[in-house]
């Protein structure tokens, strides 16, 4: 019996996680609980570990709201024998056997800039819309986009890089500005979730669907009005599902002892053959969200 | 003239810097985005303008970027669920006057330091929103931008609502009984009181005004894009209370006028897409705009040391 806790149970982003999670139970032929606080709660989640404890699941796979109030509980789990992954949030290392991670920044990195590239046709002027300049995984994403800026495409041409505070209405005002002072700008990227559609906004509102293409990180459900509209040309995140399926697959190899400390690679199921990085299990590139699949997808 | 002096150096400022732009980046002036920057900055200017009532009678709001939200979330939903604005509009408005009057009420009926109040309502009102919708935006439905006009109709009418809402604010301060007596307040409460104004009435009033405008700010914002992020009022104390101290509206209370905010609005906002036209690094966006702050602050320092000799 393998127990998934996520953030919040009502959370589309973690129901959606749970549909490639029941999948993989079915193909494993185990039984699947799925159970965590109505709203983000970290107390509530360490109570529904000791409710685990006492119910003797096999393995426990949760989300972490808050990293060191949860990690006592699952200390306390892995003494009583029970096999404890992480995914999506992770908690302490000691707390846990692996961590399913969903995107490196590396792999975030690479695949915005790719992307970019691929629909720019390898040349022009490209301007980037942060959260903050200063927030650790903005910093760390533009580190990697711009190494592989530097690497692979000398004929795009990185403008201008501009913070919107994570707000969607500055963002937009940014896009604008950005687009009246930069006429040849052909893509707009927005690295923080709320900036991807108001740089669409600020687009369509130019008029410009199309002649400046969008790009970014985040949520299909925020989103989706302007992929549909031919707006937004690719948002990027991981894929939920996969992220799920992975989680139950690892839970299961490892309370089986098939997926021991110190693996390289790890196979599961439909993903093929994953790579692990100490005892993180990765999940691979992020998944591209574009006109042709948003609609399967629902967070 | 003398009194007006601070409205003048602030254009000027305003002046020059826009003449800057001409000549170094005419795209600045573009009609389109130029327009589509100012109807963003609509609905701070309408919050900015209660924000200076509050600050005249010498009390502060903290809390308005929350309201904002609130009343933005609220009025979301209520779109979304098929109401015609011209139910949300007011509806939006109500649950705003409620906010501020709850601010109003604490101030002024017990007497506690509006800063400690909105303080604690400004963070009371974003966690609870933060729980109530995690951070989820609200979809609009078609119809809902731009009020169903066209964009450029759409735009026009904020632009105008936002200017008759300074107009109108102006004058009532200006020519109206209840006008003068905000000033009265903010300038020596217990004169007031003595000449027969009531300073707690007064303090109720412009805190329910206030929260009035936020509602009204937030349909203002809505209206704008298909979609509502509940975010969207974080920061908003920040920029129309820069807004109005820059504007020449005294921290201390009892004088300053709304053209000055309006200008001081105008001056801080455009600080972003001028950088952004002169290609310079946006580091220096939040430096420049405390800088403005602080010579606003110095000037207003430097007033009261000569009024006192």
């Amino acid at each position: 019996m393998i127990a998934l806790m996520p953030k919040a149970k009502g959370n589309a982003y973690f129901l959606s996680c749970k549909t490639g999670a029941d999948r993989a139970a079915r193909e494993l032929n185990v039984e699947l609980l799925f159970d965590g606080p109505v709203d983000t709660n970290a107390a509530k989640q360490n109570e529904i570990v000791e409710n685990w404890i006492t119910l003797g699941v096999d393995a426990i796979a949760v989300s972490a709201e808050n990293k060191e109030g949860l990690s006592t509980a699952l200390r306390k789990a892995r003494k009583a024998g029970i096999t404890v992954v992480a995914f999506d949030s992770d908690v302490q290392p000691d707390a846990r056997s692996f961590f399913v991670n969903q995107a490196t920044p590396e792999g975030i990195g690479q695949t915005l800039m790719d992307e970019a590239a691929r629909l720019m046709d390898g040349e022009g002027e490209f301007a980037i819309i942060t959260a903050t300049l200063t927030a650790a995984n903005q910093r760390e994403w533009m580190k990697h986009i711009e190494a592989r800026l530097a690497e692979k495409y000398p004929r795009l041409k990185l403008v201008a890089v501009r913070p919107s505070d994570d707000l969607k209405d500055k963002a937009q005002s940014e896009a604008t500005a950005l687009m009246s002072a930069y006429p040849n700008l052909k893509l707009l990227m927005a690295i923080c979730s709320p900036g991807v559609p108001g740089a669409a906004e600020a687009v369509q509102q130019a008029g410009k669907a199309g002649r400046v293409k969008v790009i970014g990180l985040g949520l299909p459900n925020e989103n989706r009005r302007y992929v549909k509209a031919g707006v937004t040309d690719s948002v990027i995140l991981w894929n939920t599902g996969d992220l799920g399926y992975l989680t139950v697959y690892a839970a299961a190899a490892a309370t089986r002892g098939e997926l021991k400390a110190g693996a390289k690679t790890f196979r599961a199921g439909e993903l093929g053959e994953l790579r692990l990085a100490g005892d993180h299990i990765l999940l691979g590139r992020p998944f591209i969200f574009n006109r042709g699949n948003i609609d399967r997808f629902d967070f | 003239m003398k009194r007006r002096g601070r409205e003048f150096v602030l254009a000027a400022v305003l002046g020059a810097i826009l003449l800057a732009m001409a000549g170094w980046a005419p795209a600045f002036f573009e009609p389109a985005p130029l327009r589509s920057l100012l109807t963003r900055e609509a609905p701070a200017l309408v919050v900015a303008c209660g924000m200076a009532l509050v600050i005249l009678t010498r009390q502060i709001d903290i809390s308005v970027g929350s309201q904002f939200s609130v009343c933005s979330v609220a009025a979301g939903l209520l779109a979304a669920a098929g109401w015609p604005l011209g139910l949300v509009l007011p509806v939006a408005a109500g649950c705003g006057a409620l906010l501020g009057a709850l601010n109003g009420i604490l101030v002024a009926g017990l007497g506690l330091p509006s800063i400690v109040v909105t303080l604690g309502t400004m963070v009371a009102l974003r966690q609870g929103l933060n729980l109530a919708r995690q951070g989820e935006f609200v979809n609009l439905p078609d119809g809902v931008q731009w009020f169903g006009l066209s964009q450029s109709a759409g735009q026009a009418v904020l632009l105008v609502s936002a200017l008759l809402v300074l107009v109108g604010l102006a004058l009532a301060l200006r020519y109206l009984a209840a006008g003068r007596q905000v000033y009265a307040v903010g300038s020596d409460a217990e004169a007031a009181r003595l000449a027969g104004i009531r300073p707690r009435v007064v303090t109720l009033a412009v805190f329910t005004l206030l929260g009035l405008l936020c509602g009204i700010a937030a349909v203002m914002n809505i209206v704008q894009s298909p979609q509502v992020q509940p975010l969207a009022g974080s920061g908003l104390e920040l920029k129309v209370i820069a807004a109005v101290v820059v504007g020449g509206v005294a921290i201390s209370g009892g004088r300053g006028s709304l053209w000055g905010v309006l200008t001081g609005l105008v001056l801080l906002a455009c600080i972003p897409p001028a950088l952004t036209h002169l290609h310079i690094e946006a580091y220096w966006e939040k430096a420049i705009q405390g800088a403005i702050i602080l010579l606003a602050a110095t000037a207003e320092g430097v007033r009261r040391r000569k009024e006192r000799h």
